[in-house]
């Protein structure tokens, strides 16, 4: 059974704790996504769940077996490299079969098996090339071929689609996603990018400075983060998370200030189990409704930049005190730089922090 | 990327420009004839250096002009070693078609009948195809034995562990040491009276041992000094080699579970097969030269006399300066052949790969 | 538990593929040891009192380390050797006499680096050259450049020293310096230009395109990047002009005298045989430039710089 467990790991390199107290698991099939700002710690959490580096404290557990003090080798696992790892003196097709030698299979075998796995990534016309003769993406097609091509006890990616192109991470993230579901494997894929986790992820693992802060679903992540820095980090553009001052909260309406003015937003119940106080808003630039007038339930700010996106445009406004506010519309609402909006958020979708940054969710 | 205009035409003969290097050319030649044959010979040796000169300034005004970078930035290598090097070749060259000896003064045209002397002549002949052979035998062996020694150094010293600078000068130090010193004093080491090769021998055997008895014994003995003092050199080019191999292909190795045997093979030696071969050139043409180690330990006894050795007794000593012309130029023709026929299979082997 | 604290005194067990712990500090200080040894041995020959140099059994150390070497190893270390390096008595009764090491140190110092250097500049810029823009003969002149170093040293000697006295250089500083600039220059051209062959393009071309001239890409984008190489031509070239002896003993008069002559020199005359421990004392002192200078620029050699083997 092809499953991964981290039970409190921690690792520490000298003074400085790059993976503080992880516990994940990943179930057979399941694909799991570490994502963060660089220095998180995801590289190094996927570093020592293959053994390359090794744990300080906690357990690595895979395929039910405690990993600890094996090395790589041992372990029975496949990688993907950032920079690919290819062999530079062998060529593609080689550098496919390698990680079948060890399987004592015969030759006719090991070909069969590396035909097989270049059909299914589109390789067969590069078998013959060396690696510094194809393109990136035949790279990273042939650095994930050397992977599938055995059958480890789970997939690890570092970064997969980082040296690709816009239009070529697109595809990638298509096929990846269509190779992993046909393996049946535990796999961890670490990347920075949101968009990639969203899309190739059955749940996501954010992590900041060693920490994971919240793993679930993509849904889950982008619809309930567990704190600011999570809802910040998901959701393109960015979240608005804006400073407030907790006054009360009666009837489902939060009565605050924010930016010097005072609104009376409508957020969900647990808001009452604050103390008045500093508090954080956070709602999402597609989350607002702008209306013609202005009301205590609306935000007032005035339109400084218009980026047409297509189907949408975005809108870059600064309320009163200064504050900025991103908010997104279709193109049928036309907006004018200098025009004065009101915006009423979606009580569905405002989401409030304490004082520490965390969710407050019933 | 030498830039070359096609609107800049070379000036003909006459036109007097500053990078008219023809002109320049013709000046010089009828300038240095007239100076050689009319003015005494420290005159007409400046006069011909100032028309050199003149020559290289039209050169380089003329490079200047057509960017051709990459002549500017040769020009003055070329230069010194063309001064200091070729010329005192070709006057060496020069010199072996004549019988002229140091401290006479006569010099006679004999053509190439020095190199005939050398290898046909019963004398002569004999002591230069012995020197030859012994100077191959030499090279097989010293570097053989620096290859293998630098090599398995260079792994030791491969990974990085505490210490690993220290550790390091320590081993390089005997390249360091003044041949003089390291001559003296291994001599020392392989005296049978007094020497720490025949005490500890002597421990064991009761004997003393007198290492420069035979020849196998006097080869030995400067093979070992001299791969001693010159295995650091072949070490930190590989170590130079092996250091620069990606961190990540070794992991991926592991992770593919590669036998370490192999990973060597695919990963590694790419890597450091043109430091090696460097090694491999640089080594082989130094060890032609050897002669101070064997006059250090043996003087040439038990037939340890190596051409460069007896170039040096017949140039020297025996003043016989035009035959030493030509036997060293015999020498370098061996030594070309030999180069370019290794430089020919290494293009070969990375053009292939 | 037991990991976190050995990992606190430094016994940190290697995490990586490329690091070893003191296990093989230990294994690689065996060997180094070993290999050191005979250098080891004029070290201390260099501190034993002139009689004792030859003496059997040979004396080995100075200090009997916690009587670990038995008695009639040891030997006194005195540092009267270091002293007639530079002043001692010429004859059999006479008074000490300075001898000149001072200089003839300061010669070899000035010569070797001067040299070294220059080598290194023209070098690097004809390495430069023949890397970035290749002329047709290209591996013609290349390898024209590596038999200047084929013949050995007594077959250009003699022209040499001809035209040295024609031109006056003859005993000069600018005269061998001119002529060991010329030995480093074809190491220092192969060395550097495989360094620069390595190299890839893209920032180059990025740069000519922002309008840099050719200079300007090689001083700020090329040279930082091959410093691994000119560090390692330095030592190199250092080390086999620092120890130069018969250029050195024909061209060079009584004032730029460099220590490998004046050293075979004081050991071989007075016709009393060699005398070891001064011998010793002058290697000894003679190595201290070498090594420091070797030594801090380790750092800069061991940097992983590809040889222009593999294209990434």
């Amino acid at each position: 059974m092809s499953t991964i467990e981290l039970r409190k790991v921690t690792k520490r390199f000298g003074s400085f704790t790059a993976v503080k107290d992880v516990d994940l698991s990943v179930a057979a099939g399941e694909v799991v996504c570490l994502l963060g700002p660089s220095g998180c710690g995801k590289t190094t959490t996927l570093r020592v769940i293959a053994g390359l580096e090794r744990v300080t404290d906690g357990e690595v557990v895979i395929a039910g077996k405690v990993m600890n003090n094996l090395p790589p080798e041992k372990r029975d696992i496949a990688m993907v490299f950032q920079f690919y790892a290819l062999y530079p003196s062998a060529s593609v097709g080689e550098n496919i079969a390698f990680p079948l030698y060890h399987d004592g299979i015969s030759g006719a075998e090991r070909t069969a098996r590396v035909n097989r796995v270049a059909a299914i990534l589109h390789l067969e016309h590069v078998l013959d090339r060396l690696p510094n003769q194809i393109s990136e993406g035949e790279k990273q097609r042939a650095a994930m071929a050397r992977a599938i091509v055995r059958d480890p006890n789970c997939f690890l990616f570092d970064e997969p689609l980082s040296r690709l192109d816009v239009e070529l991470r697109q595809t990638m993230r298509g096929q990846i996603k269509e190779v992993l579901q046909g393996l049946s494997k535990a796999t961890v894929i670490v990347t920075h990018d949101q968009l990639e986790a969203l899309t190739m992820a059955n749940r996501i693992a954010i992590m900041k400075d060693g920490l994971i802060e919240q793993v679930g679903s993509p849904h889950e992540v982008f619809a309930k983060p567990a704190n600011a820095f999570v809802a910040s980090f998901i959701g393109t553009p960015q979240m608005n998370l804006l400073e407030a001052d907790l006054k009360t909260f009666a009837d489902g309406t939060a009565d605050m200030t924010v930016a010097g003015t005072s609104l009376a937003i409508r957020t969900d119940a647990a808001v009452a189990r604050l103390q008045p106080g500093k508090v954080t808003i956070g709602v999402r630039p597609r989350a607002f409704t702008p209306t013609d007038t202005g009301d205590r339930g609306t935000i007032s700010a005035r339109a400084e930049l218009i980026e047409p996106m297509g189907a949408e445009t975005l809108i870059h406004a600064r309320t009163a005190a200064g504050a900025d506010i991103r908010v997104v519309v279709t193109r049928s609402q036309r907006v004018k730089v200098g025009e004065a909006l009101n915006l009423r958020p979606d009580p569905r979708q405002t989401h409030v922090f304490d004082g520490a940054g965390k969710a407050v969710r019933s | 990327m030498t830039a070359v205009t096609s609107t800049l035409l070379t000036p003909r003969l006459t036109t007097v420009v500053a990078h008219n290097w023809k002109l320049a050319i013709a000046v010089a030649v009828v300038v240095s004839a007239i100076s050689m044959a009319g003015l005494p010979a420290a005159v007409s040796f400046w006069v011909v250096g100032a028309a050199a000169a003149l020559v290289a300034a039209a050169f380089t005004v003329n490079a200047y002009r057509r960017h051709y970078f990459g002549a500017l930035l040769v020009a003055p290598a070329i230069a010194v070693l063309f001064v200091m090097n070729i010329f005192p070749l070709l006057w060496s060259l020069g010199l072996s078609f004549f019988a002229y000896q140091a401290n006479q003064q006569t010099i006679r045209f004999v053509g190439l009948g020095n190199y005939v002397r050398i290898l046909t002549n019963d004398l002569a002949a004999h002591a230069t195809w012995g020197a030859l052979i012994n100077t191959a035998m030499f090279v097989v062996f010293t570097v053989s034995a620096q290859m293998i020694v630098g090599f398995l150094l260079a792994i030791l010293f491969a990974k990085q562990f505490p210490l690993r600078k220290y550790l390091l000068i320590l081993v390089l130090t005997p390249m360091m040491l003044s041949v003089v010193a390291s001559g003296v004093f291994f001599t020392y080491y392989y005296d049978p009276t007094f020497g720490i090769l025949s005490y500890v021998i002597n421990s064991i055997s009761g004997n003393q041992f007198i290492l420069m008895s035979n020849k196998v014994g006097a080869v030995a003995g400067i093979v070992f000094a001299d791969a001693w003092m010159w295995s650091p050199f072949v070490m930190l080019l590989v170590l130079a080699g092996l250091v620069s191999v990606p961190k990540y292909l070794y992991e991926a190795a592991a992770i593919d579970r590669i036998s370490r045997w192999r990973q060597f093979w695919m990963i590694t030696f790419p890597y450091i097969r043109g430091l090696l071969m460097l090694a491999l050139l640089f080594r082989t043409i130094e060890a032609f030269k050897l002669a101070d180690l064997v006059i250090l330990l043996t003087k040439g006894g038990n037939d340890t006399l190596t051409i460069s050795y007896h170039l040096i007794r017949i140039a020297n000593e025996q003043n016989k300066t035009s035959e030493g012309a030509a036997i060293s130029y015999l020498m370098l023709f061996m030594v070309i052949v030999l180069t370019n026929l290794y430089l020919y299979l290494a293009n070969r082997r990375t053009k292939g790969a | 538990m037991a990991e976190s604290i050995l990992g606190k005194l430094g016994f940190r067990r290697a995490s990586g593929v490329d690091e070893a712990g003191w296990g093989r500090t230990l294994a690689v200080a065996v060997v180094a040891f070993i290999y050191f040894l005979p250098v080891l041995f004029i070290i201390f020959t260099a501190f034993k009192p002139q009689g004792d140099a030859l003496l059997v059994p040979p004396t080995l150390s100075p200090t009997s380390l916690f009587g670990l070497i038995p008695d009639h190893f040891v030997f006194k270390p005195t540092l009267e050797n270091f002293g007639s390096v530079f002043s001692r008595s010429m004859t059999p009764d006479g008074a000490p006499e300075a001898t000149g090491f001072d200089r003839y140190f300061f010669n070899s110092i000035f010569i070797a680096s001067a040299s070294v250097l220059l080598a290194l500049v023209i070098g690097t810029l004809a390495a430069f050259g023949f890397s970035r823009y290749p002329l047709k003969g290209n591996d013609t002149y290349l390898f024209i450049i590596l038999t200047t170093r084929m013949l050995p040293a007594i077959v250009v000697i003699i022209p040499v020293i001809l035209m040295f006295r024609v031109v006056g250089l003859s005993g000069s500083y600018l005269g061998i310096i001119m002529l060991y600039t010329a030995f480093n220059l074809a190491f220092t051209i192969w060395m550097m230009k495989s360094f620069f062959d390595e190299l890839s393009p893209d920032v180059e071309d990025a740069a000519r395109i922002d309008g840099s001239s050719g200079m300007r890409v090689f001083f700020k984008i090329c040279l930082p990047q091959v410093i691994a190489g000119l560090a390692a031509t330095f030592v190199f070239g250092l080390i086999l002009t620092w120890n130069e002896f018969l250029f050195a003993l024909l061209l060079s008069g009584p004032d730029t005298r460099t220590v490998p002559v004046a050293m075979n020199q004081a050991v071989s005359s007075g016709g009393r045989g060699t005398d070891w421990t001064l011998l010793a004392a002058i290697e000894t002192l003679f190595l201290v430039p070498v090594f420091l200078v070797t030594f801090f620029l380790q750092n800069h050699l061991l940097r992983g710089v590809t040889f222009g083997t593999v294209k990434r």
